[in-house]
């Protein structure tokens, strides 16, 4: 019977078609990837077409200090940006959940902003900060924090903060999701205990509401990190790099060495390093929440 | 709470939310502008509206393909995704062996690959058996993290089903693989329905994977931005007219639908 | 010093009336317990005392003092919860000494009265475990020991025992009621549980439909339920209750007839407790005709359940009765002064 002979193997035929897929299409390019990155590939130059160099791309990763600039400068703004939408997702979601009752309706406006393609974000702050007609340089020269013939996207003191600030405008809102669905998840048990042990309200958040949450905020860290790491399209059409190298973040520093300078040997020597990154992040992740709890939801009490 | 606290946390929302949505609205209107409006150097918010935009980036300049593209790529991307995954979602959430957490950790991250990093080796793949600047190029660019994006999310719906319904559909007489189609299937159609609606708008969404892998005849919505940008000066009110398109749907559609994303927008993080 | 509900009413955001003008005064170092069905408003009016909700009019006073406004922290009150609320990511330990903590309480006493409150409960070998490591029992224990350990003026306790299976259920009742004789804390118990009220309570407040139906102790709510509804919910088996007719002196109920006294003429409500039911011996004439049910042996007693026509009783006979089985004919007997009578509109006890 065609129905039996499924079912005894039913963990193999649902999940290979899923593993074959990954393999061939993630798995096997990385491997490519890492081949490649031991080669002298490169499209523009003659010669070059795919002889084994051995460690040279990696010793000269070593050595460019331009490749170590885009890194520290992509790093600065992970940080940044991730710390800034943490506490501001935090503060919004907190106030949401104490202080307004339409919470729905809230959430969904505020949803706009991360549901919108990442390019279409470039291409509308790159249009309020035009210098000549942006709606958003007007008002801030009219207030004085521009000066009347600055324009931040050719500034390179102010154009790092100009990404991180659209990157807090973009993602806060999915910091805000996640929290209010912690916040909400939390029982409201031990908050009541609480209450009747006699802490204050400032004691309550320190020993109730932040330990329960630990593992929700860390899981927005991690996705943010990662996500904020690998942040291409919108500083891409925004500056695509520039001014000069000021906002060439790692992703647009490996795109160019990929597609603009075709020197894909070294290319993909950076294109690994950027996987490792992340692999590493995912990892201290993984040790830091999973070790502690055993699962990262929380509960409170056993049923008997 | 007392009063004065609620008007002030009242004041911050409006605040906060005119600041979310504001630029959003500036595009919009901005599609809607003369050139001479949209290039004033003092912004205008009052004027008169000019509809000639929207034909003449998607007809006359031939933009209304992308469109199509678009639509194409994502829901192929969306079917193939759920076909694969949620499959396999349900054997990680009822099973149990050796490898199992090992295995779903591989899976996760594949969705934190970079794209900077995969497109590269696709690129070459692909040139290699001659699909690049094809639609399926794309598509299966997509769903490589589409699928472990379905993956997760399943898992939790399905750990979320009883297993007493699974045992209850194979006394009535279900194969196990019938029981996972006839019965399964529907019960969890809403964490289905969440995950296709995610699937969805990641691929609409998506620049990168497009942008490389296809060089004209396949180009998607996205990849029709950046090429109205050129160093001899842009038409704002076309390009605007463009972003427009390429994100009002997905807005207006989940927004209608967000009772559902949210889930799946927290990752299954969080319970319920 | 007393604590008093002083015209307590709650209404809540969807408009349900919890609490319906609540009066109800207590002294301290007693064992109230608010008793009543589900909806009742007992557990309403306990959180109202915590300071966990606010009366939406009345006031609540303790000792003379005005205490509606006061937060919960400010009461001199502690609360065991239903579910206990323990904090999972601290050792039992830790959760129990959290009120010490939060009070300011000074470091080198912490030590000594958290351990001897564990020990008064039973629970020192618990003390490094975390809530997810307990049983039911042992987490309720933990609860209780955090709501005793900074010796409040009262402890409210709300369905502290129902999560419980029922052996667990009965032996901590037995704990709970040595607690109280030992600490002379006030306790203010919610259940819905009547035997649980009927052994731990010395004065019941049974509740309904938000209002207070009588206030004493459990020997006079048993003796003398002042309303029908006491009477149908308090006992195992409860009150028995016939609807009737009173004409000179003598209740009809269908084919029933019972001689009583001192009722007027007109329809009332008629209730005896099922060990007041005497039976006749067999081949007796006087009784009131039966016929036999269901026979439950619950040993050492005898439960019947008595049919005649639309009337159904129970009778309890605290004695081994031999030979009755479903489909005898029996004969009941009614001692005129264990009846008691019912207003069939109002449900109020006739004197």
């Amino acid at each position: 019977m065609r129905g039996a002979f499924m079912d005894r193997y039913i963990s193999v035929w649902f999940l290979t078609p899923a593993l074959l897929f990954l393999l061939f299409i993630l798995v096997g390019p990385f491997g490519f990837m890492v081949w490649t990155s031991f080669t002298d590939l490169s499209f523009a130059l003659p010669d070059r077409d795919g002889n084994l160099v051995g460690f040279d791309n990696f010793r000269r990763l070593m050595r460019d200090t331009l490749f170590w600039d885009s890194f520290s400068l992509t790093m600065r703004f992970m940080f940044l940006a991730v710390f800034a939408e943490l506490l501001l997702g935090f503060a919004i979601a907190q106030v949401l959940f104490h202080h307004v009752r339409q919470r729905r309706f809230v959430l969904t406006l505020l949803m706009v902003p991360m549901m919108l393609a990442p390019i279409a974000v470039g291409l509308i702050w790159k249009l309020l900060l035009q210098g000549d007609f942006g709606m958003v340089t007007y008002y801030l020269r009219k207030v004085g924090i521009l000066g009347d013939q600055e324009v931040i996207l050719s500034n390179s003191d102010l154009v790092l903060a100009a990404i991180i600030g659209i990157d807090i405008w973009q993602w806060t809102p999915f910091v805000v999701l996640v929290m209010l669905a912690g916040l909400m998840s939390l029982p409201r048990e031990p908050y009541e205990a609480a209450v009747m042990d006699g802490a204050r309200p400032l004691q309550i958040f320190r020993d109730i509401t932040l330990p329960l949450l630990r593992p929700i905020i860390a899981l927005v860290v991690l996705l943010r990190g990662i996500d904020a790491f690998k942040e291409f399209d919108k500083v891409f059409l925004l500056t695509g790099g520039g001014p000069g190298s000021a906002t060439e973040l790692l992703s647009i520093y490996t795109y160019r060495m990929n597609f603009r300078n075709w020197d894909l040997g070294y290319g993909a020597a950076c294109a690994f390093m950027v996987y490792f990154v992340v692999l590493i992040m995912c990892s201290i992740f993984y040790k830091a929440v999973y070790w502690n709890e055993g699962r990262p939801t929380a509960r409170t009490d056993r049923p008997t | 709470m007392k009063q004065s606290w609620r008007i002030a946390a009242f004041a911050a929302v409006i605040a906060v939310l005119v600041i979310a949505l504001l630029p959003y609205v500036w595009i919009i209107l901005t599609s809607f502008k003369t050139r001479v409006d949209a290039l004033s150097d003092t912004p205008i918010w009052l004027f008169t509206p000019t509809f000639k935009h929207y034909p003449t980036v998607f007809l006359d300049k031939g933009y209304l393909p992308l469109v199509w593209n678009s639509a194409i790529v994502a829901v192929s991307t969306t079917v193939l995704s759920l076909v694969i995954g949620a499959p396999a979602a349900y054997i990680f959430a009822r099973h149990n062996f050796k490898a199992k957490e090992d295995l779903f950790f591989f899976f996760l991250t594949t969705r934190m690959a970079p794209p900077i990093s995969i497109v590269v080796p696709l690129f070459l793949l692909f040139t290699e058996i001659g699909i690049i600047d094809k639609l399926i190029a794309v598509i299966i660019a997509h769903t490589s993290f589409n699928l472990s994006l379905v993956v997760w999310m399943m898992r939790g719906f399905f750990a979320d089903i009883p297993r007493e319904v699974d045992e209850a559909a194979q006394m009535d007489g279900l194969s196990r693989v019938g029981m996972f189609i006839r019965v399964l299937v529907p019960v969890a159609a809403p964490g289905l329905a969440a995950s296709a609606i995610l699937c969805f708008m990641l691929s609409w969404n998506e620049f990168l994977y497009a942008f490389i892998l296809v060089a004209f005849e396949g180009r998607t919505l996205t990849v029709g931005i950046p090429g109205l940008i050129t160093p001899h000066g842009t038409l704002w009110g076309q390009v605007a007219a463009v972003a427009v398109i390429a994100t009002l749907p997905i807005i207006v559609f989940t927004t209608l639908v967000q009772r559902h994303l949210v889930r799946g927008l927290t990752f299954g993080a969080v319970k319920g | 010093m007393t604590v008093e509900f002083k015209d307590v009413s709650k209404v809540f955001d969807d408009g349900t009336l919890a609490i319906d003008r609540l009066n109800l005064s207590f002294e301290l170092g007693e064992f109230i317990v608010l008793l009543g069905p589900s909806g009742s408003g007992k557990t309403t009016a306990c959180r109202i005392l915590a300071g966990l909700e606010v009366p939406s009019a009345g006031r609540v006073y303790v000792d003379g003092r005005d205490i509606t406004d006061l937060p919960p922290r400010d009461r001199g009150m502690s609360m065991v919860f239903q579910n206990y609320a323990l904090y999972a990511h601290r050792t039992v330990y830790q959760n129990i000494a959290y009120p010490l903590r939060v009070r300011g309480t000074d470091k080198s006493k912490i030590d000594a009265l958290v351990r001897a409150t564990a020990k008064m409960l039973d629970i020192e070998r618990l003390l490094d475990r975390r809530p997810r490591q307990l049983s039911g029992g042992e987490a309720q224990r933990v609860a209780v020991a955090r709501a005793l350990v900074w010796k409040p003026k009262i402890c409210l306790m709300d369905e502290p025992l129902s999560n419980l299976d029922a052996l667990l259920r009965l032996q901590t009742r037995t704990e709970l009621k040595r607690l109280h004789n030992e600490l002379r804390t006030t306790f203010v118990f919610v259940t819905h549980d009547q035997e649980e009220a009927m052994t731990l309570g010395t004065r019941i407040a049974v509740l309904n439909h938000g209002r207070i139906v009588q206030f004493d102790t459990p020997r006079r709510i048993y003796r003398n339920p002042a309303t029908r509804f006491v009477a149908e919910f308090i006992g195992r088996p409860a009150m028995n209750t016939i609807e009737g007719e009173v004409h000179d002196g003598v209740f009809h109920a269908g084919e029933i007839r019972i001689a009583v006294e001192g009722q007027p003429d007109g329809p009332v409500v008629l209730g005896v407790r099922p060990e007041q039911l005497a039976l006749d011996k067999p081949g007796a004439t006087a009784g009131v005709p039966f016929t036999a049910d269901v026979v439950e042996h619950v040993e050492p007693d005898t439960l019947i359940f008595l049919k005649n026509g639309d009337v159904s009783l129970v009778l309890r006979a605290l004695y081994d009765v031999e030979g009755i089985e479903a489909g005898d004919q029996v004969r009941v007997r009614f001692a005129p002064e264990t009846l008691r009578f019912f207003d069939l509109e109002t449900g109020d006890r006739r004197p």
